[in-house]
């Protein structure tokens, strides 16, 4: 590898040589000027080494111009900034920019992997497959961490990523993707009728590739006239233009992700908090696509030398940054295009030749590059490459269509080589929605058809490789996008620009250029350069009967890796195409899924990261709870306390003294998530009676009643109290976790079956805080919050209902209990939640009252046997399993589920039932699901007949408690059972009643 | 019986600094969730002469009368907003004249918390957070729009161009207050069409 510096004296259209930049690459400083990418800056160092392969670790080099490279995958970025897999051409150079090359150890030009390639003869196409089969326990501790750490591309960054993303929506009549001339050209035209037109462009500034396009529009030449119309774009009003912004994904109506670099170019960008990346998710109405076209690799012996570039890469490094590829370079092109290159070259004072493989082209490059004296032959092929780290030689043959060996052959010196195989137009996003492709003979490759969404695509995208067509074309689309949304504009009269090109000879498809000898003997043909796919491994996957593409795809990698075949898809099919004798449309192409271009994680997160992964809810005494060490237990997304645990407390002392303190003195919760529902209307006392198991007209106004609801199937789905506040004014509770889905079943049948009922629905959930005090001296509580509020037993019993004031507060008191103990429910305004929650635990403190949390509630209701839907109930759970036939009305003539549940399968015998379970030893606490079997065997499979589904320590009955549903569970009354446990233990437990403390109900009735 | 305390859902957060909008809570906002049909005149009618202007009924619309406003909810369904103060009077009246007229008054105060936000980019800062077109025509003053903001609903009012009022339920007030703390970051402000020569 030479040192030799390869900045020319002169040129460079890009760069800014008044500004110098320091930046590293592998720990060596270098300088670059303003302009430069990380490509073009280290090429200009003399490095032409850019990192290693994926499978044979085979040195590699630049090859591409922009977002196609697959090769110079760099790692850019220190620590917690670092970003792997960066396509060198696309990342800029500033000052400071620390650059690793990857997949190489212990340095890139020592690379011990390296000597996979050695062995290459022994990693065919589908090698994985082949190899990694058997015995199958080795892959997943053998095999696959091998591969891991053989193959890959660069690492991910230690912890945490330091900067931000955001995603933003945005909407537009027609999105342009990409801003070359095409596209700048039908964005205008669309501005131009008033249409709203976003247009974007993954580089850094509008133009495309028009500065290495040959020709002149009315005298400018290409690139000056498409900056003159992206400035115009810029001024408009109605256009909204996006750089270094890539469209990554087409999807359904015209919905389109961008990815925008915000940062990455400028570190001083990032310190004032810009976001790095944005996402944006833009909602078009038509779309022009103008991504321009790919240049194709040749597929020839050893293509993947370090030195060997596409023509346009080579162009751009000359005319963009005055670097130089080398000194004595070849161009090797099936197509006049690359003529361009070489005058390019020529006039950058690199001594040129160009070898063609068509037997004669009349076109005005190359008239234009012989008579410049440049050396031309025509008829010939690569057919071998000396040199490892880079180009020192190659081979020239002569060459005659579909000739699959070498005859003669002479060696030429060079130390580049600029390779073109003709173009593809970018046609990814256009088939990223089943957009419909087809062959075209001239371009040798695919191109846009039909789409069924509003998409037109334009210039070389389209396979339109000229100047002047091009212009007309994207006129024509940028009116027609235009008017699709304002059917009133009128089209313009198009007034074509004096356009002077070079006429162009048709190109030759050169799928494979013969090697000098056999070339599976290590003169390997890359067609997919980044997972290192060979034509010969193509060949081999099509010998062995892999006759679809998808498949061949699958099983040698080829078009999988991070570039998604940009380069190499074509080339493939060409290859099958020649293997199998079949034409490129009858070998078909491969899916194109996004992204187009990979994106970054940060992205796809956004904002939505940290104290903003999830929303939270919060009710008005969260603060609260935080401040006296509640451990929080996520209820939907609503946050509720757990426990409150003191200092020198473990969670189980904590949950048994809020327990403790229920049962013996009060105990306070915040029940504000519980869902509240307004029901009103004349029908609502019959709307209640349909929709609960239980009778509801009959309830009178101040009584709370406990209800059950089902789904149409029978089965248990929310269960709460409802209020009578009026006789048409019902307020119902449902579950914290129902309440939503709830209002939005009430809702449903009053407008989907029941339209004749007048009945509004209001949820009210958050307007309430609401608490429930609890304990034998709950009463006395309420008493010192306010004297006159009258809450003897006589004026206010268990399951009613009163509006007033405690402490000042507004409030309405449900006297119902989920504890057994005597208990009301108060609610307040949210905003004088807090301020209520004060005053009752001032008032309370002198009575002993803690706050408790969720798991105190659920040990205290467990006692009770009382039922929580989800854990007593799993969707297939009747009223009648868990023993609430009672609350089954008989009377009423329809309400929901009534009639599933005369279904013979729910009516008959082994339905498991609840029940309640004493461990034998009161100290076991059987573990929640634990499975109860028929009999106990030494190893499952073993038959079940149930499950437990709540079990706790009772510290009010000072041993374990558990709820189960059981196989006939009422009716094995004292039966004991066997629950088999991990690691062969086997807790056994007697069936008893589920009402555990208070059966007769007396401490909630005083 | 001492003072009552009384806490708006965003008490606890400090004052918004170095947003490229103007962000602050609406503390003081009465709000009556009100349901009724639009066919039955005599609900129409008591309505308009207790709010002193017809309840819209063009959907995403807004009627005004002094500091009464109502917004369209739904079909059947409307937010009316006022001071706090003269909400329970309010509501007296509505359910006096509204008596034996099939409908829902209820008071809804409590239940939402209100962001204002204010300045020439409260759109693009909306938009990293919504996936409406917030910049077309149809978002005028007055509009009112139930929409999925950052990942919950919220409902947005209109008031004046570049003057927008988000309602989100109360127990997401913390987190839709953070979702614009950070979007409308001066640092990551968006500017959206117009001239971009800078």
């Amino acid at each position: 590898m030479s040192n030799k510096p390869y900045r020319l004296s002169r040129g460079g259209t890009h760069i800014d040589r008044t500004k110098k930049v320091q930046f590293s690459f592998d720990g060596k400083s270098l300088t670059g000027f303003a302009g430069d990418t990380l490509a073009s800056a280290v090429m200009a160092n003399g490095q032409k080494l850019f990192g290693r392969s994926f499978k044979y670790h085979r040195p590699r080099g630049l090859v591409g111009l922009g977002s196609e490279e697959m090769n110079a995958l760099i790692g850019v970025g220190e620590g917690v900034r670092h970003e792997p897999n960066l396509r060198a051409t696309q990342v800029e150079v500033f000052d400071g920019l620390h650059a690793v090359s990857q997949n190489r150890w212990p340095s890139l030009a020592f690379d011990i992997g390296a000597i996979n390639s050695k062995f290459a003869r022994f990693l065919p196409g589908g090698f994985y497959y082949k190899t990694f089969m058997w015995p199958q326990s080795f892959w997943k501790h053998i095999y696959e961490p091998i591969i891991r750490k053989a193959a890959g591309l660069g690492r991910a960054a230690d912890g945490r990523d330091p900067d931000s993303y955001e995603h933003v929506h945005l909407h537009c009549d027609v999105m342009v993707i990409g801003g070359g001339l095409a596209g700048l050209t039908a964005a205008k035209a669309a501005a131009a009728l008033g249409a709203k037109v976003v247009l974007a462009d993954e580089n850094p500034t509008l133009g495309g590739i028009g500065d290495l396009t040959a020709g002149s529009i009315d005298g400018a030449c290409v690139i000056d006239h498409a900056r003159a119309i992206g400035a115009e774009l810029l001024a408009a009003e109605n256009v909204h233009v996006m750089t270094r912004s890539t469209v990554v994904g087409h999807f359904h109506h015209n919905y389109l992700m961008i990815f925008e670099r915000v940062g990455d170019h400028d570190p001083a960008l990032l310190a004032d908090g810009a976001p790095r990346h944005r996402l944006w998710k833009v909602r078009a109405k038509q779309v022009i696509l103008a991504t321009g076209a790919i240049e194709r690799p040749i597929a020839f012996a050893n293509n993947d030398r370090p030195g060997i570039m596409l023509a346009s890469a080579a162009s751009a490094m000359v005319e963009r940054y005055g670097v130089a590829p080398g000194v004595n370079g070849i161009v090797f092109t099936n197509n006049d295009n690359a003529y361009l290159t070489a005058l390019s070259l020529k006039k950058a004072g690199i001594n040129v030749r160009v070898v063609d493989s068509r037997s004669r082209s009349d076109g005005t490059l190359v008239e234009r590059a012989k008579s410049e004296g440049i050396e031309v032959s025509m008829g010939s092929v690569i057919s071998a490459v000396e040199g490892n780290l880079g180009v020192t030689a190659v081979k020239i043959a002569a060459y005659r269509k579909g000739q699959g060996r070498v005859i003669t052959e002479r060696k030429v010196a060079c130390d580049f080589v600029a390779m073109s195989g003709g173009f593809n137009p970018a046609l990814h996003i256009w088939c990223h929605n089943a957009g419909k492709i087809k062959f075209d003979d001239a371009l040798q490759s695919f191109r846009p058809d039909r789409h069924a969404d509003g998409m037109i695509a334009v210039g070389a995208a389209n396979g339109n490789m000229d100047v002047s067509g091009t212009i007309a074309e994207a006129v024509a689309a940028g009116e027609t996008a235009a008017k699709a949304v304002l059917p009133k504009a009128k089209f313009s009269k198009f007034k074509a620009p004096d356009v002077k090109e070079p006429t162009r000879a048709p190109l030759e498809s050169l799928w494979f250029a013969p090697a000098t000898g056999n070339y599976n003997e290590g003169n390997k043909h890359f067609i997919d350069f980044q997972n290192d796919v060979t034509a010969a491994d193509l060949e081999l996957a099509q010998r062995e009967g892999y006759e679809s593409v998808e498949h061949t795809k699958r099983y040698t990698t080829f078009g999988m890796a991070t570039d998604q075949g940009k380069t190499s898809n074509l080339n493939g099919l060409g290859v099958l195409a020649e293997a199998t004798g079949k034409s490129i449309p009858e070998i078909g192409v491969t899916t194109f899924r996004p992204p187009y271009t990979p994106f970054s994680f940060g992205s796809i997160a956004g904002v939505m990261t940290n104290k903003l992964f999830l929303p939270i809810r919060r009710t008005s005494v969260y603060q609260w709870h935080v401040d006296k060490g509640a451990t929080f237990e996520p209820i939907g997304q609503w946050r509720r306390t757990y426990t409150y645990t003191a200092a020198g407390e473990d969670k189980q002392g904590s949950i048994t003294r809020e327990i403790l303190a229920v049962r013996h003195k009060v105990g306070l919760l915040d029940a504000s998530t519980l869902g509240k529902i307004e029901i009103k209307g004349p029908d609502a006392a019959e709307f209640l009676d349909r929709m609960y198991t239980n009778m509801f007209s009959t309830l009178k106004v101040g009584k709370c009643r406990y209800g059950l609801m089902m789904n149409e199937l029978g089965f248990l789905t929310d269960d709460g109290v409802t209020v009578r506040l009026a006789d048409d004014h019902f307020l119902m509770h449902t579950t914290s976790g129902g309440a939503d889905r709830i209002a939005a079943w009430l809702e449903e049948w009053l407008q989907t079956e029941w339209t004749h009922y007048k009945v509004f629905v209001t949820p009210v959930t958050e307007q309430w805080a609401q608490f429930a005090i609890a304990g034998p001296r709950a009463r006395n509580v309420l008493a010192k919050l306010d004297p006159d509020f009258d809450i003897s037993h006589e004026a206010f019993p268990h399951m009613s209902f009163k509006e007033g004031k405690l402490g000042g507060y507004p409030v309405r008191v449900y006297r119902i209990s989920f504890s057994g103990e005597q208990s009301y429910e108060v609610a307040t305004p949210s905003n004088m939640g807090r301020g209520l929650w004060n005053a009752i635990i001032e008032a309370g403190t002198e009575l002993g009252i803690e706050a408790y949390g969720t798991e105190a509630l659920h040990v205290l209701r467990a006692e009770k046997g009382f039922i929580v839907i989800g854990d007593e109930t799993d969707g297939t759970t009747t009223p009648i399993d868990v023993g609430m036939d009672g609350l089954v009305s008989k009377k009423k003539t329809d309400f929901i589920g009534k009639r599933s549940l005369e279904q013979s399968y729910l009516k008959g015998p082994n339905r498991k039932q609840l029940v309640g379970l004493l461990t034998e030893e009161p100290t076991d606490v059987l573990p929640d699901g634990a499975y109860a079997v028929r009999v106990v065997k030494d190893k499952p499979p073993m038959e079940m007949i149930g499950q437990v589904t709540s079990s706790y320590h009772s510290p009010t009955l000072e041993r374990s408690i558990a709820m189960a549903l059981i196989e006939n569970g009422r009716e094995r009354m004292g039966e004991t059972l066997s629950f088999p446990l991990e690691g062969g233990k086997v807790m056994r437990a007697k069936i008893v009643d589920p009402v555990f403390y208070d059966k007769e109900g007396a401490r909630q009735n005083v | 019986m001492s003072e009552l305390f009384i806490e708006s859902p965003l008490a606890h957060r400090e004052l918004a600094r170095d947003l490229s909008i103007d962000l602050r809570e609406i503390k003081d906002r009465g709000m009556i969730d009100m349901r009724g049909l639009t066919s039955d005149k005599k609900f129409m009618a008591a309505a308009k002469k207790v709010l002193g202007v017809d309840l819209p009924k063009t959907p995403r619309t807004s009627s005004s009368w002094g500091d009464v406003k109502c917004l369209w909810l739904s079909i059947d369904q409307w937010l009316v907003l006022c001071a706090k103060s003269k909400v329970e009077e309010l509501i007296r009246t509505l359910r006096t004249e509204l008596a034996g007229v099939h409908s829902l008054v209820v008071d809804v105060s409590d239940m939402r918390a209100v962001m204002r936000l204010e300045g020439e980019s409260v759109r693009e800062v909306l938009l990293k957070g919504s996936s409406l077109d917030l910049l077309s025509d149809d978002y005028k003053p007055g509009t009112v729009r139930r929409m999925r903001f950052a990942e919950i609903a919220a409902l947005l009012h209109i008031v004046e161009d570049n003057v927008f009022d988000i309602y989100v339920f109360r127990s997401y007030a913390d987190y839709t207050w953070e979702f614009l703390l950070v979007t409308a970051r001066e640092s990551s402000k968006v500017r959206l069409f117009g001239d971009q020569r800078s």
